[in-house]
């Protein structure tokens, strides 16, 4: 159990360590590129957890579509470097502020549990051989959740449709090919032949 | 003498992290001289395919030639543009190898022969593919060049888009194998060639090889290197090793995609004959390693084929395959083999 | 469990390591002799015009959100797909409502025209 700890800490090192990284940093794409090694090592100690699933899909979800997103816009809005440093000093207050609520919620939730120490969460029992997190995961989720499970699809729709009423900008003056036109052609559409007398040659 | 060997060998086993790297070593090293043998069939099979013989020249038969490209890729200069992020440029290329060579952990090569035999191994692949997308993306934007830019930026959003399609197909083998387990899926296609699932998720198996295609960036879907337009794509200004390490994530990924092709839609190491008369009681009845390497040769075959036999696909009608075809395909599939399993139509191998 | 994947992790690591190997190996035996022609940002042998970094068509944009979106949908599939058997026909009523929410989104990016790359 030495190489688990020596895991969970090498890996909350670099956690930490980016974290800090993605606010210090000067090129933005350094900060985008750090908080996805922080993602990675999140996934790490979720999966210390035993909470395979869930460490799986934080990499599918967060590394593998969210992150090329920050990227993309990162990397093509062409963001000056400078303006973005000077409100660091103007919202640190405010910053503050939400970092020592968020603590406080995060102590709150530890001591309505009781205090601090191992002996106050007790080791959950080993699974079976056969024991399948994601099975769990869905039996639950498809049954006794059903509810959120609806309404999460819910709200993804409305996510489609807000993305595209906010992005899509159709450019006037573009050709767009539509392939179920171009193989219904007739060829009667496009072609005539017209009947006519050979021409006589000329001095004839 | 014997004894010797045995506490040795003991010895060994005792030490855990050794003998995972030997294992890894036993996996990474064939891969590494498959890939470069694959180069050189690439070229043989294209140079069939168009009435030519292909290198010929280094070694008998040409068979010396990806060494010789290896070794000049390895002794060329590696130039660093003005203006280029030069770390991000230089760690590109790895992080662009290191999920192609890492997704063979859960790779079965058998029954028993599999690195790490994790419940989620489905689940981890289609990760590790997802991060694919890093490496060329870095790539693009750290060469400061605009083919490269351009060249990533529309690999990104072509290798994303079918990366959909790709999920959703092995939802339905999800479906029907009950497991995500890469050695359970296979057991559960137990019995014949009839019996994999090539059969039943037909369309799934086809939409699978061709966003294989398109995540991989091979033609007809090679849009992001595109020589006619926009020169190489993403790895415009790479040279040297750092060009040699790309090609080989390239390859190695088509290998990967050829070996998953096989485990998910053809029953992985399990023998075409399984349960046939005659032939099925002789050896070529028994499920082996062989088997399994020789589908995916036949699966890294038809990525040659198809790149000797379709032109290049427009940017816009690449998307337009992706999302208005495979995608509704899939979805419709994925609810059919959901039906298919609960009605007891397609029933799980034992 | 956790014992199945020290392995994962440590392939991850040799993997890593290997790229990185290459790249030393060929920087150390490959020559270094740069000058200002070699060293510009290839572009047909034309000077640069302008800088690469520039705004890019907000199309790109839309792909990578959708694609968040339908990457979604997939991970909600996945734990359903296992536990179909003890679902059963319960558990198909139940994605197919999902499944709906989907297709009607679907069918909105379809018509307005944004899955259209012109």
């Amino acid at each position: 159990m030495i190489v688990q700890e020596l895991i969970f800490y090498a890996f909350s090192l670099v956690m930490v360590f980016a974290a800090v990284a993605v606010i210090t940093v000067r090129n933005p794409v350094y900060a985008v590129l750090f908080l996805v090694l922080a993602f990675f090592s999140a996934a790490a100690i979720w999966m210390l957890l035993e909470a395979e699933f869930l460490a799986i899909i934080l990499v599918v979800v967060y590394v593998g579509a969210v992150m090329v997103l920050f990227l993309f816009v990162v990397m093509m809005l062409d963001i000056n470097l400078v303006p973005l440093k000077e409100g660091f000093i103007r919202y640190l207050p405010v910053a503050a502020i939400v970092a020592v609520a968020m603590a406080i919620e995060l102590l709150m939730v530890l001591w309505s549990r009781g205090r601090f120490g191992v002996d106050m969460f007790p080791v959950p029992p080993p699974h079976s051989a056969d024991y399948s997190n994601t099975r769990e995961l869905g039996e639950l989720l498809y049954s006794n959740y059903l509810l959120p499970f609806e309404v999460a699809g819910v709200v993804l729709l409305v996510a489609i449709i807000a993305a595209v009423a906010l992005t899509l900008r159709t450019r006037p003056g573009i050709k767009v090919q539509n392939p179920s036109v171009q193989v219904r052609t007739r060829r009667d559409a496009s072609v005539r032949l017209v009947k006519m007398k050979s021409e006589k040659p000329r001095g004839a | 003498m014997f004894e010797m060997i045995e506490s040795v060998f003991n010895w060994i086993q005792s030490q855990y992290l050794i003998w995972t790297v030997l294992k890894i070593v036993v996996i990474v090293l064939p891969l590494i001289t498959a890939v470069a043998f694959y180069t050189y069939f690439e070229r043989k099979v294209i140079g069939s395919m168009q009435i030519r013989v292909g290198p010929n020249r280094v070694g008998p038969l040409g068979l010396i030639q990806p060494f010789a490209d290896v070794f000049k890729l390895l002794l060329k200069e590696i130039v660093l543009p003005t203006n280029a992020n030069r770390f991000l440029f230089v760690t590109a290329p790895v992080i662009a190898l290191a999920p192609a060579f890492a997704a063979w952990a859960v790779v079965p090569f058998n029954d028993f022969l599999v690195l790490a035999d994790v419940d989620a191994g489905l689940l981890y692949v289609l990760a590790l593919t997802s991060l694919g997308v890093y490496g060329i993306i870095i790539a693009g934007w750290a060469s400061n060049s605009k083919y490269a830019f351009l060249g990533a930026m529309r690999a990104a959003a072509q290798a994303v888009s079918y990366e959909i399609a790709m999920g959703f197909a092995l939802v339905g083998v999800l479906i029907l194998a009950g497991s995500m387990n890469l050695r359970e899926i296979v057991l559960a296609q137990q019995g014949g060639i009839f019996d994999w699932y090539w059969l039943p998720l037909f369309p799934l198996f086809v939409i699978y090889m061709i966003s294989g295609l398109a995540e991989t960036n091979r033609a007809p879907f090679d849009m992001a290197e595109g020589e006619s337009e926009i020169v190489a794509g993403f790895h415009v200004e790479y040279s040297g090793a750092a060009f040699a390490v790309f090609f080989l994530a390239e390859y190695a990924n088509m290998i990967l995609i050829s070996g998953l092709t096989a485990i998910m839609f053809a029953g992985g190491w399990l023998s075409p004959f399984e349960g046939w008369p005659v032939i099925g009681d002789t050896f070529l009845g028994q499920g082996s390693i062989i088997w399994f390497l020789a589908k995916t040769v036949i699966f890294m075959f038809m990525f040659l084929w198809y790149r000797a036999t379709w032109p290049r696909y427009r940017y816009d009608q690449i998307m337009r395959l992706g999302w208005k075809v495979l995608i509704p395909i899939t979805l419709v599939w994925v609810m059919l083999s959901a039906l298919m399993t609960v009605l007891g139509i397609v029933v799980k191998g034992s | 469990m956790l014992a199945q994947y020290l392995p994962i992790l440590i392939f991850l690591c040799i993997s890593t390591v290997i790229g990185i190997a290459l790249v030393v190996i060929g920087g150390l035996l490959g020559p270094t002799r740069p000058d200002s022609e070699k060293l510009s940002p290839y572009e047909c042998g034309f000077e640069a015009f302008e800088d690469t970094r520039t705004k890019f068509d907000v199309r790109y944009y839309l792909i990578a959100i959708l694609f968040i979106i339908f990457d979604l949908e997939i991970t909600f599939f996945l734990p359903w797909a296992l536990a179909l058997d003890t679902l059963g026909m319960f558990g198909i009523v139940a994605m197919f409502v999902f499944l709906a929410e989907l297709v009607i989104g679907y069918i909105v990016i379809w018509k307005r025209g944004a899955l259209e790359w012109e």
